[in-house]
């Protein structure tokens, strides 16, 4: 499926998007963002959510390299799928492909029934190509607003 | 050289599509055509078809699940890596396409 720069930019949500996080471990990367996340409405619990996180985390690296980590949940307690973004002030320990930290955080919350918004699943995807070009890596590593966060994923 | 592929990772959401963004990249800067067929959570999305299977020289399979369909590559050189792998190091992987094709 082709998915337009406009529908990927519809996706992006300004209350779930922080620049210049000041945190120091993923645990306080993980609260911003699932509070985020809580209050506009994607998730009912942030304590069930950060389970479904750390159950994947579990699994296996979610840094990606090039100070990346995407990090997803799947959860009943996801009532929309959604994305939220942290572009941190600084770089801190990650389990990444690499060994580099993460300085940008893409959190997925996914709802545990697979039928869900199908469409939102295929944004979601469309993200993380996104994620796996340079270029794109480069202005998000840049990023001071959410304006240039957008500007980043959808040109 | 033609490539063609598969991947699915275990949660089928970020790197199944980060390991084909990638391997695509990767391939096209080598100068090869590459089609990635993805098994995700959203289902099959750019189906490998007959044709093209008969058609590549060489079969990438970036899987850290059993996928569908497997027993459509018997008799082509087919290469199994993780999706981590392909992440990782596409060139590096790209090349050893290379080497194993012989072209």
């Amino acid at each position: 499926m082709i998915v337009d720069s406009a529908s990927l930019s519809e996706a992006i949500d300004a209350r779930t998007v922080v620049t210049g996080l000041k945190a120091d471990t993923k645990e306080e990367v993980f609260a911003e963002l699932a509070q985020r996340l809580h209050d506009a409405g994607y998730i009912d619990s942030v304590d069930e959510f950060l389970k479904a996180i750390h159950e994947r985390e579990a699994q296996g690296a979610t840094g990606i390299g090039e100070h990346v980590a995407i990090p997803h949940g799947r959860s009943d307690t996801v009532k929309r799928n959604g994305v939220a973004i942290a572009i941190l002030d600084h770089e801190i320990e990650w389990e990444s492909l690499d060994d580099t930290g993460a300085k940008v955080v893409v959190l997925f919350a996914v709802g545990a029934d697979d039928e869900g918004s199908k469409r939102h699943l295929q944004l979601l995807s469309e993200f993380a190509r996104k994620l796996a070009k340079a270029d794109v890596v480069r202005d998000l590593l840049q990023a001071t607003s959410k304006d240039q966060v957008v500007a980043a994923l959808t040109k | 050289m033609k490539i063609v592929g598969v991947t699915a990772c275990t949660i089928g959401i970020a790197h199944t599509y980060l390991a084909q963004q990638k391997l695509e990249d990767a391939a096209k800067a080598a100068g090869d055509d590459i089609k990635i067929e993805t098994q995700g959570t959203i289902g099959i999305e750019n189906a490998l078809t007959a044709e093209d299977i008969k058609q590549a020289d060489v079969v990438i399979l970036a899987i850290d699940i059993k996928i569908a369909d497997e027993e459509r590559f018997k008799g082509k050189k087919v290469v199994k890596v993780s999706t981590e792998t392909a992440i990782k190091s596409p060139n590096k992987l790209i090349a050893k396409l290379h080497e194993i094709s012989g072209k």
